[in-house]
């Protein structure tokens, strides 16, 4: 059963990787990189939290700390791996072919499929700071592919952009999962129509105020919505960055 | 017999998957094997996840998968 949820930022999991010990294969960078992880859902070592929402599984808040810190190349199948860059500068590699540079505004879709790796890895000293989304896929072993694009916060100002999904200019990917994004500076309505009543909206501040039936969002914070003709957020009046996440059940 | 139709299980880490038909036969695993007799101790051979985190899946397959079509309720 699908229940709505409000989670603040400080009820995510959190999860901390040293490039040192037990986990060195695994994490890049040395000596004193750091991956930080904040789960909005029961993924890895974090399992006493919340299930996953709809066909997204996974939900990263994480942190890149130290030139060369991230993960090293890994393999995968099925899931699409969706990454937007928030701060600093990622380089993604994978087996499809692509060596990738990512910026601020910057986002891919790394689907698995039949199988690939990819390692993600923050090259300079500036941290890196993405959200990581992953997807299951609605076919098994598909071919695997890479695309990515760009979001321009300043020309789409105080307008919702569809980045992942069905829309024009938005990353297809083989899923009933739309991915969309708010950069506002100004107080304003925002009216939320899912698909149908049977999808899920999960909404992300990445940053600012967000206001949604009398509760209000911080920063991190976040909210889970099932059954909903409509959603009325509320943003503003200082700048805000909302990610919605909607999904089939 | 188990007249059960055969599932297939994702690992939550990685995105593996285990098909009952194919089993794992790399792995000593036969096709055929049943889910709940694969041992629980035992883990994702790609990304180590314990069994207990996988996950049961419905989807289809894509075109040209699984690479070998076993008919084991023909068998």
């Amino acid at each position: 059963m699908n229940t709505n949820f409000v989670m603040r930022a400080s009820e995510r999991g959190y999860n901390k990787f040293l490039s040192t010990g037990e986990s060195s294969s695994y994490i890049g960078g040395h000596p004193e990189a750091i991956v930080t992880r904040h789960s909005s859902f029961n993924f890895g070592p974090y399992q006493t939290g919340r299930a996953p929402f709809g066909r997204m599984r996974v939900f990263g808040d994480e942190t890149f700390s130290g030139p060369g810190c991230g993960y090293n190349i890994h393999r995968h199948h099925n899931f699409i791996i969706c990454a937007f860059v928030l701060q600093g500068q990622l380089t993604h590699v994978n087996t499809v072919g692509n060596i990738d540079q990512l910026a601020p505004g910057d986002f891919y879709a790394f689907s698995a499929g039949s199988g690939g790796k990819h390692c993600e890895l923050n090259l300079k000293d500036e941290d890196m700071h993405a959200i990581y989304v992953w997807i299951v896929p609605d076919q098994l072993m598909l071919p695997p592919s890479y695309v990515r694009g760009h979001f321009d916060a300043l020309s789409n100002r105080n307008k919702l952009v569809t980045l992942v999904g069905n829309a024009d200019g938005a990353l297809r990917i083989s899923q009933d999962v739309k991915i969309s994004r708010l950069v506002s500076d100004t107080s304003m309505a925002l009216d939320y129509s899912p698909a149908s009543k049977l999808h899920g909206v999960y909404a992300f501040v990445l940053e600012g105020e967000v206001g949604l039936d009398g509760t209000g969002l911080g920063r991190r914070d976040s909210t889970g919505i099932w059954g909903a003709e409509q959603i009325h957020f509320t943003t503003g009046p200082q700048e805000t960055d909302l990610l919605i996440v909607e999904t089939a059940a | 017999m188990n007249n059960e139709a055969l599932k297939r299980f994702m690992c939550d880490g990685c995105g593996f998957l285990y098909d009952e038909a194919l089993g794992l036969p790399e792995h000593g695993i036969a096709p055929g094997t049943r889910w709940a007799d694969i041992p629980d101790t035992w883990v994702c051979p790609d990304c180590g996840t314990p069994k207990h985190r996988f996950e049961m899946v419905e989807m289809p397959y894509a075109a040209g998968h699984p690479p070998r079509i076993l008919l084991l309720d023909s068998f």
